[in-house]
């Protein structure tokens, strides 16, 4: 049992203003739920917008893996946002809801995902943050994870 | 490319020795798909030469060597009184210098589709041309290599595999190993290492490398290799692509802590975030991270890529509870250990599982050994906790305490009757230069050390005591005195 709980980190949001319907389910229950451990603030303040969005590539995989591959797409790129990637470094809380966001996804694609699909996503992170290590710019993580999905299913 | 030496004994004054197997083997544990083998002879009286290895046409071989140097024609080589600083054993071989001379020293083979391009009559020899001795031949493989995944491909059953080339032999003094690569799979890790980061762009590869040069005991991926040999599936590439992969994956978390608890400095080097900024600390965690678990997928073996992922959840959620203990420091053992179990614990208990799923090794030895992990890197952990009060670490002693890190020593210093509040009413404030001595001097003078040693050792005996009633094909031992020198220890 987990005692501790951690809110999400709000000053990211400062920044980026995710666009909440009223459409959109608070934590969707069951398939979900123990995803989302520790990480139900964020989906309150965007990760479900972002989840959404992914639900459309994923399609073409198994109904049942398609929320959790969706979600991992989404954490992926709210774990990014909220570390800062390419831009300012996050402070040291909020770095680390983004790493949890990302291992997080990695055990939902470890989990869920074919090899083909794991490899594509570490991919696109190698990416990204070889793009930031540079100092370049990346091409945008949404685009890199959709193509990820793409061209593994 | 991947050096080393290929070892043999000769039997007979001149003789042909086929070395074709071995070199093909060596090709085939190397996973050279498509390259060349470099083979040197490393004396002045072994030559080379790719014939056919026909009885009757090697005697014709020797016939024709003993005809174009004889071996009693006299040479002035063997004149020992004219020269200098001959060694009291010098052999009479004159000859056996001019015949080299009729061979050559070096050889490169073809490799194609990973198998050594030879005609149909071709056979590699080594020549010995003044034997018997113990001979050995220098040799390299270039060109591009099959990935370290595939399954049952080379190295299966092998303890000691590749090694980096040793200084070259002196006066025909004895090496061991007969037509056997030499060396440890801790050397194989430290290839593979080094061949992942070779092909990292630099900005990530650069600060990564410095970190791992740097040292680190490769406790990790020692267990991953050991307990890949448990089961009847043992490769060492692909377990050495694993153990790899885990130390990357842990070096990857490191550069994130160090950014996070503000540190300057790590194994005596400056952190990457202190180095190169925090954008490239995160930046280089990330990006290592990614890669850690794209080798770890690319292995292939569902159970290991799900074992690794838990344990990195588990180090992340882990790492925020630290964060957030930080509030209550020096805060009591239950938080501690929970912080402990995620943070270091996990990473251990999932090497230990790990190696030993990719070696098919059954279900009760893999839970036996993420136990053994479990307990070992709890011990390990408050080890390292006391090695902050240690002089002679070689690291600045209190450092835990200015970082305000969880520390069991701390805990009880707190807890103690005597110092207890004098420790807390310390901690409780800000934390200079005099406050960290006074709180070390503190510590030292409890009962808390001995208690955590004591706490330690008693957690190394838990998990030997899950060693002892599985099967582990002879590698208790090494595990045991693993754990028991990861609390023995002063750095």
């Amino acid at each position: 049992m987990r005692a501790l709980r951690c809110s999400a980190a709000p000053s990211i949001w400062t920044t980026w203003s995710p666009n909440l319907s009223p459409r959109i389910p608070a934590v969707p229950v069951g398939v979900l739920e123990r995803e989302l451990d520790r990480l139900e603030g964020l989906w309150g303040e965007g990760l479900s917008d972002t989840y959404r969005s992914y639900l459309e590539s994923v399609s073409s995989h198994e109904p049942e893996m398609q929320p959790k591959l969706a979600l991992a797409a989404a954490l992926i790129e709210v774990g990014i946002r909220l570390q800062g990637l390419g831009g300012h470094a996050a402070p040291a809380t909020t770095l680390l809801m983004g790493d949890l966001c990302l291992a997080r996804a990695s055990r939902l694609l470890a989990d869920n995902a074919t090899q083909a699909v794991q490899v594509a996503f570490a991919k696109a992170i190698e990416g990204v943050s070889a793009a930031a290590a540079a100092g370049k710019p990346s091409r945008p993580v949404r685009e890199l994870l959709v193509h990820a999905f793409s061209a593994a299913a | 490319m991947i050096a080393g030496r290929l070892r043999f004994e000769t039997s007979h004054a001149t003789e042909f020795v086929d070395v074709t197997k071995l070199v093909r083997e060596e090709v085939r544990r190397s996973g050279l798909r498509t390259g060349r083998v470099h083979l040197q002879s490393l004396h002045t009286t072994v030559g080379l030469a790719i014939n056919e290895n026909e009885p009757l046409l090697l005697r014709d071989f020797q016939k024709l060597l003993e005809r174009l140097a004889p071996g009693d024609v006299g040479y002035e080589h063997d004149d020992f009184a004219r020269r200098y600083e001959i060694s009291i054993d010098e052999p009479v071989n004159g000859h056996a210098h001019c015949r080299q001379l009729l061979l050559t020293g070096f050889a490169t083979l073809l490799v194609e589709e990973g198998k050594l391009v030879l005609g149909r009559w071709q056979s590699v020899f080594a020549v010995e041309l003044d034997g018997p001795r113990h001979r050995e031949l220098a040799l390299q493989l270039d060109g591009e290599f099959a990935p370290l995944s595939p399954a049952g491909r080379g190295f299966r059953g092998v303890r000691r595999e590749l090694a980096p080339p040793g200084p070259a032999p002196q006066g025909g003094s004895p090496p061991s190993d007969s037509g056997a690569w030499v060396g440890t799979e801790s050397e194989l890790i430290e290839l593979e290492l080094a061949r992942q980061l070779r092909v990292d762009p630099e900005p990530v590869a650069a600060p990564m490398r410095r970190l791992m040069e740097a040292g680190g005991k490769r406790l990790r991926p020692k267990l991953v290799q050991l307990t890949s040999q448990i089961g009847p599936r043992h490769d060492a590439l692909r377990a050495a692509s694993l153990a790899a992969a885990v130390e990357l994956l842990h070096n990857a978390t490191l550069v994130h802590d160090d950014y996070v608890d503000e540190s300057t400095h790590r194994r005596g080097r400056p952190t990457v975030a202190a180095a190169e900024g925090a954008e490239r600390a995160i930046a280089v965690g990330d990006y290592y991270f990614a890669k850690a678990t794209r080798l770890i997928a690319e292995i292939g073996n569902t159970e290991v890529t799900s074992t690794m992922a838990d344990a990195l959840e588990a180090i992340c959620a882990a790492q925020i509870d630290d964060v957030a203990l930080r509030g209550a420091f020096p805060g009591d053992h239950d938080s501690y250990l929970r912080v402990v179990r995620g943070k270091t614990a996990a990473l251990f208990a999932a090497s230990c599982a790990s190696g030993a799923l990719l070696s098919d090794a059954p279900p009760e030895v893999v839970e036996a050994l993420r136990r053994f992990g479990d307990l070992l890197g709890v011990a390990f952990q408050m080890a390292d906790d006391m090695v902050d009060f240690s002089p002679s670490s070689g690291k600045p002693v209190g450092l835990d305490i200015r970082q305000r890190v969880l520390s069991l020593p701390l805990i009880y210093a707190a807890e103690d009757r005597s110092v207890g509040p004098e420790v807390r009413r310390l901690l409780a404030g800000s934390l200079g230069d005099e406050e960290v001595d006074r709180v070390t001097e503190l510590v030292t003078a409890s009962d808390a050390l001995r208690r955590v040693g004591a706490e330690a050792r008693g957690l190394v005996d838990a998990a030997v005591r899950e060693l002892e009633s599985i099967e582990l094909d002879g590698l208790r031992p090494t595990l045991v005195g693993i754990a028991r020198s990861a609390v023995d220890r002063t750095a």
